[in-house]
C-alpha cells in the first residue's frame, strides 16, 4: 500500500498550524548554495550544501575541516517534522583524492520542505556533529536538451515505425500458413489497418503531449518564487520616506504567512543605486500596518534609479528575499521630521560612493578604520571559494574589537553587476557563519536535543575558537563562493568604535568549472 | 467474428527444428523451442523485477540504475530482446526455406511476429531508460508509477509479454490440432504474466482500501475483461481464463509471501514508518472467480460462428465479470481491513516507510468522493463489455497466428 492515502494528504494540507513550525531558508537571488562554518564538537569545519534544483532530488554535501586529525565524516537527513528519529542511517562522506581535508557525499532530499544535514565527524579528539539548515524547493525548469531531444524523438519515430509494421506483417501474414503468401486483399487490409493504427497512435502521442504539458505546468506551480514587492517614495515633512509593499496574493504555491523578526528585524532592505552602484544603505522599515506595508525614512542619498532587496522571514521560518525598484527624488533641504511618522531605524546605515577597493585593497572607513581584503589581488574564479576574508584597523593601524551588530558580527551584502544580463542578478546578505538562518539553526539544535554547531546561545565569541572571524583580532571570513562570473561590488559592515562602518569593495569573477549557468 | 481457423495440415515447427529434426512430431511438439525457454525466462524476470523494484521503492527508497530490482528488469528485457534478435538475424541469413516460411517480413528481415513485438519492446524499454532519467532531472525523482517515461516502459514490457504470447501461441497453433491443448501451459503462463503486468501499471487503483470506492471497479472492468476473454479464447484448451488467473494468482502470492522474508531499512528520510523488511506488495485479487465465469461462458456459447454470437458473449461476460468480481472483491476487502488479515498470508496493513501509521490504514478510502453507485456499475459494465468484444477479437486472432 504505497500511496499517501487521499483523505491524510487532505488532512495534512488543511493543517497550515503544521507548515507554520516549519522552517525554510531562501534568502538569497541567485546564490541557492547554503554555506557554514562552524565547529563540530571540536572540529572546525566549512560546509557547503547544493540543494537539488528538484525535488525529490540529490544535495551535494561538501564538508572541508579546517583542523587535523579527523578520520571520518558522516552526513544524515533530518525532516523537520520527522525528526532524528525519521532519519535513515548516516552516509559516510568519501575523501575527496587529493586534498586529505576535503569529504563530499551526497543525500536524497525527497519532500519540498525545511531538512537539516546532520554532519558527524569523527578523529582523533573524538566526535563532534554540526546541523546545518537547507531548504528543499524545486527552482528550476530543466529544458530539454538538444541532444537529448534529438535522441528521444529519433528512437521515438524508430518505435512508432516499427509498431506500425509489426501491425502490418500481422494482418498481412501472420495468419497464413507458412510459405502462402498474402492475397492483394491481406495486403490491402493491412494498409488500412496499419492507416487506422497510426491514426490511433497519433492520437496516443497527442494524449501524451497534453499529459506531458499538464504535468509540466503543474510543476512550474511548484516553483519557488518570492512575492511581489513594489516600492514608492514620498515627501513628508521635508523628509524622504520609502515606502514598500508586499502583495501577499503572489507567492505562487505558497500562501502567505505573517513575518517574524530576523535579528531583531522584521525587513532587513538593501538599496543599491544603479548603474554604477555607487550608493548603497541597509534600512530596516516598520510595517504601517497589517497588509504588508513598511515605511522608513531615507539617508541622504543621491537621486536616481535604485535596485532594492528585502529580505523578510515567515512565522514559519521561511527566509527570502524580495526583489523591486525605485526612482528616488533628490533630497529637499528642511530637515523637520513629520510627527506620527516612523523614526530611521538605530541600526540603519548606508554608505555613498563607488568602490574603491579591489581584493588585496583597503577600504576607508572613517574616524582612521580601515578595512583590507586580506587576499590575493586579481579575479576570482566562480564556484571556487571566494576568499571573503577582511582585517579591520583602528587608528593607528591595530586591529579593531569589533562589537556583535545585531546579533551577528558582521554583516556582508554581495552584489552583482547585472547591467546587461538582467536575468543574472545575484544578491545575497551574509555572516561570517555563512548564509543560514539562525532561527532554523536553532528550531533543528532544539529538536536534536542541542546537538552541535557550538553556537547554541548565539555566544559569538566560543563559537570558533582558533578559526578567523573572531572579535579581538579584527578579522572577519565568510564563507562562500561566487555562483556566476561577473563583476561584484561588496558592503562590508562592522560595528567598531562607536557606529556601523561599511567597507566596499568590487572583484572581477571569471568563469569556473562549477560556476551557475542559471539563475537560481 | 470468424471461427478459429485451425491449420489445415500439421506443420513442423520451423524453429524447433533446428536440435529436433529426426524425432517423431509428438515428441517434438512436448519440448518447447529454445527462444521460448529464454522469452518466457524474461518476461517472467521483468514481471518479478517489476514487483520487486515496487517493495524496494515503499522499503529502501534510495534507488540507482543498479538495483537488483532494475537488473532483474532489465536482464528480462535484453535477454528476450536478444535472443528474438538473434533468431531473426539467424532465420534471414542461415535459415532454411522452411524456416522462413513461418516467418513474417520486416524491414526486409524474417522472424515469427511475436519476435518482432518482443524486439520492438525491448527497444521501448530501452528508450525509456533516458527519457526517465531526463524526467527525473526536470521534474524529480517520482514515487509514482503513472508517469510518461514509465508508461513508455510499460508498453515495452508488455510488448515483451504479447511477443512472449505469440511465440507460443503461433508455435502451438502449428502443431496437430491433437497436440494444441497440451501446448497451450506456455501459452497460459504467458499470458498469467501479461495479466501481473497489467494489474501492476493499475496498482495504484487497486489497493485494499480503495475497493470500495468506484474507481477501482471502473477501471478493474476496462483492463481485466480483455486479457481474460483473449486468454480463454486464445488458448487451445478450456479454462483458459481460469489458467491465466491462477498463473497471475500463483506468481504474485509467491512475490507476497518471499519478499518478507528478506530484513530491509529506509535509507531515506523522512521515515515515518520503520519497516524492517521488504513490503510484501499486495494480495492479488480474486481475478479466478470471474475467470471460471468467463471460461463457463465461452464453453457455453462455443466456438460458432459470428460478430453476433461474440456480441452476446461479450455482453454475458461482461455482466458476469462485474458481478462476480464485485461480489468477491467487496466482500474480500471487508475481511482484508479486518484483524484476521494481518498475518503473513494475507499480508495485510502492511505499510511503506513514508506512511505516517494512522487509523486511515484500517478504513475504506474515498468513500465519500467516489462511492459506488448505479450510475458508476453502468459505466463498468459498458467498459467491461467493450473490453470483453475487444478481448475475443484478439483471442479469435491469437487462435490464428501461425507465424
Amino acid at each position: 500500500m504505497i500511496w499517501p492515502p487521499r483523505p491524510i494528504l487532505r488532512k495534512i494540507t488543511r493543517l497550515p498550524a503544521l507548515l507554520a513550525v516549519a522552517l525554510l531558508t531562501w534568502g538569497h537571488v541567485g546564490s541557492p548554495d547554503v554555506f557554514f562554518e562552524g565547529k563540530a564538537g571540536p572540529y572546525p569545519v566549512r560546509i557547503v550544501v547544493r540543494p537539488p534544483l528538484v525535488v525529490p532530488g540529490r544535495a551535494e554535501i561538501n564538508v572541508r575541516t579546517l583542523a587535523p586529525g579527523v578520520s571520518r565524516v558522516s552526513v544524515q537527513p533530518v525532516v523537520w517534522n520527522a525528526g532524528p528519529e525519521g532519519a535513515p542511517p548516516a552516509d559516510r562522506a568519501q575523501p575527496v583524492r587529493g586534498d586529505a581535508r576535503q569529504w563530499s557525499a551526497q543525500l536524497w532530499l525527497m519532500r519540498p520542505t525545511s531538512y537539516s544535514v546532520r554532519v558527524e565527524v569523527g578523529g582523533a579528539a573524538g566526535t563532534g556533529t554540526v546541523l546545518v539548515p537547507v531548504v528543499a524547493v524545486a527552482t528550476r525548469r530543466l529544458p530539454m536538451q538538444r541532444g537529448m531531444g534529438l535522441l528521444l524523438a529519433g528512437l521515438g519515430l524508430f518505435l512508432l515505425v516499427g509498431a506500425l509494421t509489426a501491425i502490418g506483417a500481422a494482418v498481412r501474414e501472420s495468419a497464413l500458413p507458412p510459405g502462402e503468401e498474402p492475397d492483394p486483399g491481406r495486403r490491402r487490409r493491412a494498409r488500412r489497418v496499419m492507416a487506422g493504427t497510426a491514426l490511433l497512435l497519433g492520437l496516443a502521442l497527442w494524449g501524451g503531449r497534453v499529459w506531458w504539458r499538464s504535468v509540466d505546468r503543474d510543476f512550474a506551480r511548484t516553483i519557488f518564487r518570492p512575492f511581489h514587492l513594489t516600492a514608492s517614495t514620498r515627501a513628508a515633512g521635508g523628509e524622504r520616506r520609502l515606502t514598500v509593499a508586499i502583495d501577499e496574493s503572489t507567492g505562487g504555491s505558497r500562501d502567505w504567512v505573517p513575518l517574524m523578526p530576523d535579528h531583531g528585524k522584521l525587513m532587513h532592505l538593501f538599496l543599491v543605486r544603479q548603474p554604477g552602484l555607487d550608493a548603497f544603505a541597509h534600512l530596516h522599515p516598520v510595517p504601517l500596518g497589517p497588509d504588508g506595508t513598511f515605511e522608513t525614512p531615507l539617508p541622504p542619498l543621491p537621486d536616481g534609479p535604485y535596485h532594492l532587496y528585502a529580505d523578510v522571514t515567515h512565522e514559519n521560518g521561511f527566509s527570502e528575499t524580495l526583489t523591486t525598484t525605485v526612482e528616488l527624488p533628490a533630497a529637499e533641504t528642511t530637515t523637520a521630521t513629520p510627527s506620527g511618522a516612523p523614526d530611521a531605524d538605530p541600526d540603519d546605515s548606508f554608505r555613498l560612493g563607488a568602490a574603491a577597493a579591489a581584493s588585496g585593497g583597503t577600504a576607508d572607513l572613517g574616524d582612521g578604520f580601515t578595512m583590507t581584503w586580506d587576499g590575493p589581488p586579481g579575479p576570482r574564479v566562480a564556484g571556487a571559494e571566494a576568499g571573503l576574508r577582511f582585517a579591520v584597523h583602528g587608528p593607528g593601524g591595530t586591529p579593531a574589537v569589533i562589537e556583535p551588530y545585531m546579533g551577528m558580527l558582521s554583516h556582508a551584502a554581495v552584489v552583482r553587476d547585472d547591467r546587461g544580463d538582467p536575468k543574472g542578478t545575484v544578491f545575497i546578505h551574509l555572516h561570517p557563519e555563512g548564509t543560514v538562518s539562525m532561527a532554523a539553526l536553532q528550531f533543528f539544535q532544539s529538536q536534536q536535543g542541542g546537538s552541535g554547531n557550538g553556537m547554541a546561545g548565539m555566544s559569538m565569541g566560543a563559537m570558533h575558537p582558533g578559526v578567523p572571524g573572531l572579535p579581538g583580532d579584527g578579522v572577519l571570513s565568510f564563507p562562500w563562493s561566487f555562483p556566476r562570473p561577473g563583476r561584484y561590488h561588496l558592503w562590508v559592515q562592522v560595528k567598531t568604535g562607536g557606529p556601523v562602518r561599511t567597507g566596499v569593495f568590487a572583484v572581477e569573477v571569471a568563469a569556473g568549472r562549477n560556476s551557475n549557468t542559471e539563475n537560481g | 467474428m470468424d471461427s478459429i481457423a485451425q491449420p489445415t495440415a500439421p506443420t513442423v515447427p520451423s524453429q524447433a527444428r533446428h536440435t529436433t529434426a529426426a524425432r517423431p512430431l509428438a515428441a517434438r511438439a512436448a519440448a518447447l523451442p529454445w527462444y521460448l525457454y529464454t522469452t518466457l525466462f524474461g518476461s517472467t524476470s521483468i514481471a518479478v523485477g517489476l514487483l520487486w523494484d515496487i517493495s524496494w521503492h515503499a522499503t529502501i527508497g534510495r534507488d540507482t540504475f543498479w538495483t537488483p530490482a532494475h537488473m532483474a528488469i532489465y536482464l528480462g528485457g535484453v535477454l528476450a530482446g536478444l535472443s528474438t534478435g538473434w533468431m531473426a538475424l539467424a532465420t534471414t541469413f542461415a535459415g532454411s526455406p522452411a524456416d522462413r516460411a513461418a516467418t513474417v517480413r520486416f524491414w526486409g528481415f524474417r522472424a515469427p511476429l511475436g519476435a518482432w513485438v518482443v524486439v520492438w519492446g525491448t527497444i521501448a524499454m530501452l528508450t525509456s531508460a533516458p527519457f526517465d532519467d531526463w524526467w527525473h532531472n526536470a521534474y524529480g525523482l517520482d514515487v509514482k508509477i503513472i508517469s510518461p517515461p514509465h508508461m513508455v516502459l510499460a508498453a515495452g514490457m508488455i510488448a515483451i509479454q504479447l511477443g512472449t504470447l505469440l511465440l507460443a501461441v503461433s508455435w502451438a497453433n502449428r502443431m496437430p490440432p491433437a497436440l494444441q491443448p497440451r501446448l497451450s501451459l506456455a501459452f497460459a503462463y504467458a499470458s498469467g504474466i501479461l495479466l501481473v503486468l497489467v494489474s501492476t501499471v493499475v496498482l495504484e487503483y487497486s489497493e485494499a482500501n480503495r475497493q470500495h470506492s468506484g474507481r477501482f471497479y471502473v477501471v478493474s472492468a476496462a483492463v481485466y475483461p480483455l486479457l481474460l476473454l483473449a486468454a480463454a479464447r486464445g488458448a487451445r484448451r478450456r479454462w483458459g481464463a481460469t489458467w491465466t488467473a491462477v498463473s497471475y494468482t500463483v506468481l504474485r502470492l509467491g512475490l507476497l509471501w518471499i519478499l518478507p522474508l528478506f530484513p530491509a531499512r529506509p535509507l531515506l528520510a523522512p521515515i515515518y514508518n520503520p519497516v524492517t523488511h521488504m513490503w510484501p506488495t499486495e494480495f492479488p485479487l480474486l481475478l479466478i472467480l470471474p475467470a471460471l465465469a468467463v471460461d463457463l461462458l465461452v464453453q457455453r456459447f462455443g466456438t460458432g460462428d459470428g460478430p453476433r454470437r461474440d456480441g452476446l458473449l461479450a455482453l454475458a461476460a461482461a455482466f458476469a465479470f462485474l458481478a462476480v468480481f464485485f461480489v468477491a472483491q467487496w466482500l474480500f476487502a471487508d475481511f482484508m481491513l479486518t484483524p484476521h488479515a494481518r498475518n503473513w498470508f494475507f499480508a495485510a496493513d502492511q505499510w511503506t516507510y513514508y506512511n505516517r501509521i494512522d487509523t486511515w490504514r484500517h478504513k475504506f478510502w474515498d468513500v465519500d468522493i467516489d462511492p459506488v453507485t448505479p450510475v458508476k456499475l453502468g459505466v463498468a459494465f459498458v467498459l467491461a463489455a467493450v473490453s470483453a468484444r475487444l478481448g475475443l477479437l484478439w483471442g479469435n486472432w491469437m487462435g490464428r497466428v501461425q507465424r
